[in-house]
């Protein structure tokens, strides 16, 4: 099958089942197309082939024999390297953990190989899901596929990337403050934070407690609700997590947005922040799309983004620090620069700071829960600035913050970002949409009809 | 109340630093550390006021489902 690279697990499954496709013929399509890519895109850390070429061939073995798996059975998977795959190193894409070889599965990675996912290999990121892209790591930043000079968002840049090269169908993000959902829009792949507490974070180096999320990334809603089936469930090893009722994920995919209430918080793009006039039109473009497919839009204001970035990053700085105090007082020269002043701010945030923080963030949850009363999903900018260039620090260093992400971090929502458009550059513009807590059903409903409608998913990185 | 360009004196910072630990960053990386406190600081004011003291902050996070 030619151009087996773009299709989408769903596909691939229903390939597999047809005997149009076997997970060998995928797995070495794949290993071919990263050889051949990945030089210049720099996603991968770690390809794993052999343990990939084995697992295909046991994935093909159980398939012929009628013993198929499920959804994702024979279907290749890229992690990030922040999430335990047993036997490989988890680096963090870091000089402090080269020699850290997982001894255990992360519960997400378990979840994966019992559902019969094949693992490909591990994902670049900014070191330890927070510096940015650097050049004084020991892995190179990944790149845009859509333009390698630009920057293709993290923090799970190599997750965005290689689902964007056609290099795996499939990727497993980590989101502090909107790092799942930057690279996803960034990329023009669809990425979602789900629920706070939906998917154990166990195995998986934190951030900070309790901001982090694992998120599935996909070219497709459908893809990502997929995923997310196998991914979500309670687990008793993670305090965070939660018991949710069982329910598939993309059971409403195909119900439309007829009669749903969207909220759009145009507060966050027009006053708070500015956004480039094509993140704008994107967005404008995206509720009228939404009205025509029978939603009802109206405009709704939550909390300013100042308020919600200042208590997200005293919060975030507090826990990192906690984590990242004794190497970086004992090997600061080890981190990139980025990633250590970053991480150093924490230590002078004082207890007070942090508790302070948490106490406001309790009252942020409840104005975005109070909003959610009167509509059913929300519409908003995820970054307010096309991908810059990756090797221009400033203009690095001022888009970063430039976000309409950490809000939901903070909260706990469930957050989605997908390509809304093109810029005149041929850069994915991104646009967010957020529900209910533990409403990702219908979080996918909405993106799916936006996906439907406008078919930016159709559209391939010119790679 | 500081405003929000008020930057804390880099003297101050590579002494707080030192308390926190910090003496081979402060040294190695002076600028680095200055850079952190500034944004500390940010972080801080943008955080500054609006909740109770006595607001109930645990669980520090648990996401609510709506009725």
């Amino acid at each position: 099958m030619s151009d087996a690279h773009w299709l989408t697990a769903t596909e691939i499954s229903a390939a597999y089942a047809a005997r149009h496709l076997s997970p060998l013929e995928l797995v070495r399509a794949l290993l071919d197309r990263i050889a051949a890519l990945d030089p210049r895109i720099h996603a991968f850390i770690k390809v794993d082939a052999e343990a990939a070429l084995d697992a295909a061939g046991l994935a093909e073995r159980e398939i012929i024999a009628g013993r198929a798996r499920g959804p994702l059975h024979g279907v290749p998977v890229g992690i990030k390297d922040i999430i335990d795959v047993a036997g490989l190193p988890t680096t963090c894409h870091s000089k402090l953990l080269l020699d850290h070889v997982a001894a255990a599965d992360a519960e997400v990675t378990a979840r994966l190989r019992a559902a019969g996912a094949i693992i490909l290999g591990k994902l670049a990121l900014h070191e330890f899901a927070i510096g940015g892209p650097a050049f004084d790591l020991p892995f190179p930043p990944a790149r845009n596929p859509w333009n390698t000079s630009h920057h293709p968002g993290g923090s799970s840049s190599g997750s965005g990337a290689a689902l964007a090269a056609g290099l795996v169908p499939l990727a497993l993000g980590t989101d502090t403050g909107g790092s799942v959902r930057n690279p996803a829009g960034a990329c023009g792949v669809v990425g979602l934070k789900p629920t706070y507490g939906l998917v154990s974070r166990r195995g998986v180096f934190p951030l900070a407690f309790t901001l982090d999320h694992v998120g599935p990334m996909a070219r497709s809603v459908g893809d990502v609700a997929v995923l997310l089936d196998i991914l979500a469930g309670h687990d008793p090893a993670d305090p965070g997590s939660v018991a949710t009722a069982s329910r598939p994920f993309g059971e409403d995919l195909g119900r439309g947005v007829r009669g749903l209430r969207i909220g759009f918080v145009r507060h966050f793009h027009e006053t708070d922040l500015t956004a480039d006039p094509e993140i704008a039109a994107a967005l404008d473009e995206a509720a009228r799309v939404f009205e025509a497919e029978g939603a009802h839009i109206r405009t709704v204001t939550l909390p300013s983004l100042r308020e919600f970035s200042g208590v997200q990053r005293v919060i975030m700085l507090a826990e990192s620090w906690a984590i990242h105090a004794g190497w970086l007082r004992e090997r600061p020269g080890d981190y990139s620069a980025s990633s250590r002043r970053k991480l150093m701010s924490g230590a002078f945030l004082s207890a007070g700071d942090y508790v302070s923080a948490q106490q406001r963030r309790s009252a942020l949850i409840g104005a975005v829960d109070d909003v959610f009363r009167d509509v059913d999903a929300l519409l908003c900018a995820s970054a307010m600035d096309p991908a810059c260039r990756i090797e221009d620090a400033e203009a690095v260093a001022r888009t970063y913050p430039r976000q309409a992400r950490n809000p939901f971090n903070l909260t706990g929502h469930p957050a989605l970002a997908m390509m809304g458009g093109l810029s005149r550059a041929g850069l994915p513009l991104p646009v967010q949409l957020v529900g209910r807590s533990h409403d990702e059903v219908t979080l996918l409903r909405v993106a799916a009809a936006f996906e439907r409608a406008t078919a930016w998913h159709q559209r391939r990185a010119p790679i | 109340m500081p405003s929000d360009d008020a930057k804390p004196s880099p003297i101050d910072v590579l002494a707080l630093a030192r308390q926190a630990g910090l003496d081979k960053a402060a040294t190695e990386f002076p600028e680095d550390v200055v850079a952190a406190a500034e944004a500390a600081a940010q972080a801080q004011r943008a955080c500054a006021g609006g909740g109770q003291p006595t607001d109930e902050p645990w669980p520090p996070m648990r996401a609510r489902t709506m009725s």
